[in-house]
C-alpha cells in the first residue's frame, strides 16, 4: 500500500475499531474492505487492523478469516460462513498444534473458539496426520461450545469439544497448520503490541497529572523509567515483528509472538504500578487491556511456552534460527 | 553499488583473503596485538576498495548506501577478524568530520581513519563530568591566532594509540552550559598532551585519563561554530548508536553461537536461552531499522536510545548464560579461550555504563520520545 491510501485505510481500521460490539466491528470491517486489503497487502492489512483492535481491547472475525484463508484459500472461506466468514477452531489455551486430532474414521477436537463461533453454521477444523495438515468443514451442531468467561469476558472465547466422523464433514482439504498459526500468531503479536500501546499511554496521561509533592509523578525519575521501560519493551516487539513479516516463517513467527506476550506484560506491570491506586479499580480502563493482554499472551501458543521451545531447540542443535539478512 | 552485490564481492575477498587477514594471536591477545590485527584488516579491505565504499568520495570514499558499511562491519566481526568496538570508532568519528570539519581538513584527514593508518580518540567525560556532558570544564582559550586548551578528559579509549582526538572544550563561562561548548581536531603529538592509560577489570588498557597543559591548537582545528559545540555532540552521539550497534549485535550474535555450541549439557537454562535469543533477535531488528532509516536520509536522534539499551541488555543477557554455561572456564580457565570468555564477561558488565549510561539513555528516552517534561 503507498502512503496515502495506507492512511486512508489505517483511518477507516481505527474508526471501524472503535465499534465495541463484535459483530458491529465485523460489518465495519467489511464497509471498508478489510478482506481485499488482506488478499493484496496482508502485512499491512494484519498490522493495522490488530494493533487497533489490541488498542481499543476489541475484537472481531479477523482472526478466524485470516487463518481460514490460510487454511483453505479466501474463496472456499467465504463459503463457510456468515459475514464475517467462518469460523475457525483454535487450539487449546497455551498451545499452538492443530486442534483435530484423526482416530479411525473420527476427528476428535478440543480447543477454543472466538467470538465469531456465535454467529457461523459451520467451522474450520485443523487436524493434524503424519503426512501433513487437513481441514474439515464442520457443522457446528456436531461439536459442543460453551462460553468461557474467564480473566477476560469481553473477548467472548468458547471451549469447543467433541468428535465428529469424518465423513460427515465437507470433504477435507490439505493445509499447512503451522504456516496458518504463523499467521495467526504475527496477528495476536500486532494486537498485543496495541493493548501496550494504549496501557503505556493511559500511565503516561496519570504520570503527567497526577500531582504530589508539590509536583506531577511524572517528574520523578522512578516514574519516568518505568515508562521508558515500557516504550523500550514496546519498540523492540514491533521491530522483531515487522522483520518476522519479511520471513513469516513457524519460528520468527514464534519469536515475534514469545516477545511481544512478554513486552506486554512488562508493560502492564509497569503501568498498573504507575497508575497506582486508580488502575486497580474497575472505575479506570487499564484493567481491560492488562486482561487482554494475559489472554492473547496465551492463545495460539503461550508466550513462555514459545520461548522454551526455541531455547531447547536451540540447545539440542547447537544454532541458532536463522539470523534475517541486512 | 547495491548491497547484494556488495555482499557477494565482500564475501568471495573475505574467502580468498582468509589467510592473510586471519589473527595471528590466540584468544583475546594483547590490545597491542589486538591493534595491530584492526589496523592490518583496515588497510587490506581499504585498498581492496570494500572500506571506502558508504563514504562520500570528498573524503576518500566511493560513494553509496551506509549498508554497505553494515554490511563490511557485520561481516568482518562475524569472521572473528576485529573487535567491535575499535571497529566502529570511525563510524562515529568520521560523520562527524565529514558535517563539521572544513572541507580540507575533512578531505585529508578521513581517509587515514579509514585506512587504518591512523587511530584516533572522542575527548568527551571528565572526571567531574560522566552523565552531565554539559557540565565540562576542560577549557580552551583564545590567545591570539590559536586556542590553548588546559584540563582534563578521562574514559578516552584509546588514547595512548590515537594520533587525533576528536574534543569537547569550554569556550564559555563555566554557567554558559552547553551553550559555551566547542568541538576541537586536535593532534594527539601536540606539545603538553600526556596519557595516562588506566587498567580496568576485564585486564585491559583500554581507556586512558588525558592531561592537556596548555597545549596549542590553530584556529583551523575548530569543528563547526564556536560555542556550537554541542549540537555537534548530540548529532554524533546517534552515530554511536546506529552502525555501531549493528556491528556489536553480529559479535553478540556470534558469541552466543559459540556459547550454545561449546556449553556443557544441561549447563543451560532453556526458557534463558530462548528469552536472550528473542532479545538479540529484536536488537537486531530494531538496529536494521535504524540503519534503513539512515539509508533512507533520515536524521537519527533520540530513538536510537532505544537501540543502545537494546544492545547493553543483550550483551549483559548473553554473558550471564556465558557464566552459567561456561562457568569453569570463567572462574578458573587460564588458556586462551577461557581468558577470553572471562575478559569479555567483564567487559559485557560496563555495557550499561559506557557511551551514555542505561539511566541516562532512559532520561533521554522519558523526555524526547515519551514528552514527559523536564525531569525537576
Amino acid at each position: 500500500m503507498e502512503a496515502t491510501e495506507r492512511a486512508l485505510f489505517e483511518g477507516g481500521v481505527r474508526r471501524a475499531t472503535e465499534a465495541t460490539d463484535a459483530g458491529a466491528l465485523d460489518s465495519a470491517l467489511d464497509d471498508i474492505g478489510w478482506r481485499d486489503a488482506l488478499a493484496a497487502d496482508r502485512p499491512t492489512a494484519v498490522s493495522v487492523l490488530f494493533e487497533s483492535q489490541g488498542a481499543m481491547t476489541t475484537t472481531s472475525a479477523a482472526l478466524d478469516w485470516l487463518l481460514a484463508s490460510a487454511l483453505v484459500g479466501a474463496s472456499d472461506a467465504s463459503a463457510g460462513g456468515t459475514s464475517g466468514g467462518g469460523a475457525v477452531v483454535l487450539p487449546p489455551l497455551r498451545r499452538c498444534d492443530a486442534p483435530g486430532r484423526l482416530d479411525g474414521d473420527w476427528c476428535v477436537v478440543e480447543g477454543l473458539g472466538t467470538a465469531a463461533l456465535d454467529r457461523c453454521d459451520t467451522a474450520l477444523v485443523a487436524a493434524q496426520t503424519p503426512d501433513g495438515a487437513v481441514t474439515f468443514a464442520v457443522e457446528l451442531g456436531l461439536l459442543t461450545r460453551r462460553p468461557v468467561l474467564g480473566i477476560d469476558p469481553a473477548l467472548g472465547l468458547f471451549e469447543v469439544m467433541g468428535e465428529f466422523e469424518t465423513g460427515w464433514a465437507a470433504q477435507p482439504k490439505s493445509a499447512d497448520w503451522p504456516a496458518a498459526a504463523a499467521l495467526g500468531q504475527l496477528a495476536l503479536s500486532h494486537e498485543l503490541v496495541g493493548a501496550g500501546r494504549t496501557m503505556l499511554e493511559l500511565a503516561r496521561t496519570h504520570a503527567l497529572e497526577r500531582m504530589q509533592f508539590g509536583r506531577s509523578i511524572g517528574s520523578f525519575q522512578a516514574v519516568r523509567h518505568r515508562l521508558a521501560e515500557s516504550l523500550i519493551a514496546l519498540e523492540a516487539a514491533a521491530a522483531l515483528l515487522d522483520a518476522a513479516w519479511e520471513d513469516p516463517s513457524p519460528r520468527s513467527a514464534a519469536m515475534a509472538k514469545a516477545f511481544a506476550g512478554r513486552s506486554a506484560r512488562t508493560v502492564a506491570r509497569h503501568s498498573q504500578q504507575v497508575l497506582a491506586g486508580i488502575g486497580f479499580t474497575t472505575e479506570h480502563p487499564l484493567h481491560r487491556s492488562v486482561r487482554r493482554a494475559l489472554v492473547l499472551d496465551q492463545l495460539l501458543g503461550a508466550g513462555t511456552v514459545l520461548t522454551r521451545t526455541l531455547g531447547a531447540d536451540v540447545l539440542s542443535s547447537g544454532t541458532l534460527p536463522a539470523a534475517f539478512p541486512l | 553499488m547495491e548491497l547484494d552485490e556488495f555482499k557477494a564481492a565482500v564475501d568471495v575477498w573475505l574467502d580468498a583473503q582468509a589467510e592473510e587477514l586471519a589473527c595471528t594471536f590466540e584468544g583475546i591477545g594483547t590490545l597491542d596485538q589486538q591493534m595491530a590485527q584492526l589496523r592490518k584488516v583496515m588497510q587490506l579491505t581499504y585498498d581492496a576498495g570494500f572500506m571506502r565504499m558508504g563514504w562520500p568520495e570528498r573524503v576518500g570514499g566511493l560513494g553509496g548506501s551506509n549498508l554497505l558499511r553494515a554490511y563490511l562491519g557485520e561481516v568482518l566481526t562475524a569472521r572473528d577478524l576485529v573487535e567491535p568496538g575499535f571497529y566502529s570508532m570511525p563510524e562515529v568519528l568520521a560523520p562527524t568530520m565529514i558535517d563539521y570539519a572544513p572541507d580540507a581538513l575533512a578531505a585529508e584527514m578521513v581517509p587515514r581513519l579509514l585506512r587504518g593508518e591512523e587511530i584516533w580518540c572522542q575527548g568527551f567525560s571528565e572526571p567531574g563530568t560522566g552523565s552531565n556532558l554539559a557540565s565540562l570544564s576542560c577549557r580552551a582559550t583564545r590567545d591570539g591566532d590559536a586556542w590553548r586548551l588546559n584540563g582534563q578528559k578521562v574514559w578516552t579509549s584509546l588514547a595512548q594509540y590515537a594520533q587525533r582526538c576528536v574534543l569537547l572544550a569550554r569556550t564559555g563561562t563555566t554557567e554558559s552550559a552547553h551553550k559555551g561548548i566547542t568541538a576541537l581536531f586536535i593532534d594527539m603529538d601536540s606539545a603538553g598532551i600526556t596519557v595516562r592509560p588506566i587498567e580496568t577489570m576485564n585486564g585491559a588498557q583500554e581507556f586512558s585519563e588525558v592531561f592537556f597543559d596548555d597545549v596549542v591548537v590553530p584556529l583551523d582545528r575548530v569543528l563547526g561554530e564556536v560555542n556550537h559545540g554541542w549540537s555537534i555532540a548530540m548529532d554524533l552521539l546517534p552515530h554511536e548508536r546506529s552502525t555501531a550497534l549493528w556491528h556489536r549485535a553480529a559479535y553478540l550474535q556470534r558469541r552466543l553461537e559459540q556459547l550454545v555450541a561449546t556449553a556443557p549439557a544441561g549447563s543451560l537454562d532453556p526458557v534463558a536461552v530462548g528469552e536472550a535469543t528473542e532479545l538479540l533477535w529484536s536488537l537486531r531488528a530494531r538496529s536494521r531499522a535504524t540503519q534503513r532509516r539512515l539509508a533512507a536520509g533520515e536524521t537519527l536522534g533520540a530513538e536510537t536510545s532505544i537501540d543502545k539499551v537494546l544492545v547493553a541488555t543483550a550483551e549483559q543477557a548473553i554473558f550471564d548464560l556465558v557464566a552459567d554455561g561456561l562457568g569453569t572456564d570463567v572462574v578458573l580457565g587460564d588458556d586462551p579461550v577461557s581468558q577470553r570468555w572471562r575478559a569479555e564477561f567483564l567487559y559485557s558488565r560496563a555495557a550499561t555504563i559506557y557511551g551514555g549510561s542505561a539511566e541516562i539513555q532512559r532520561n533521554i528516552i522519558a523526555r524526547r520520545l515519551l514528552d514527559l517534561g523536564a525531569d525537576r
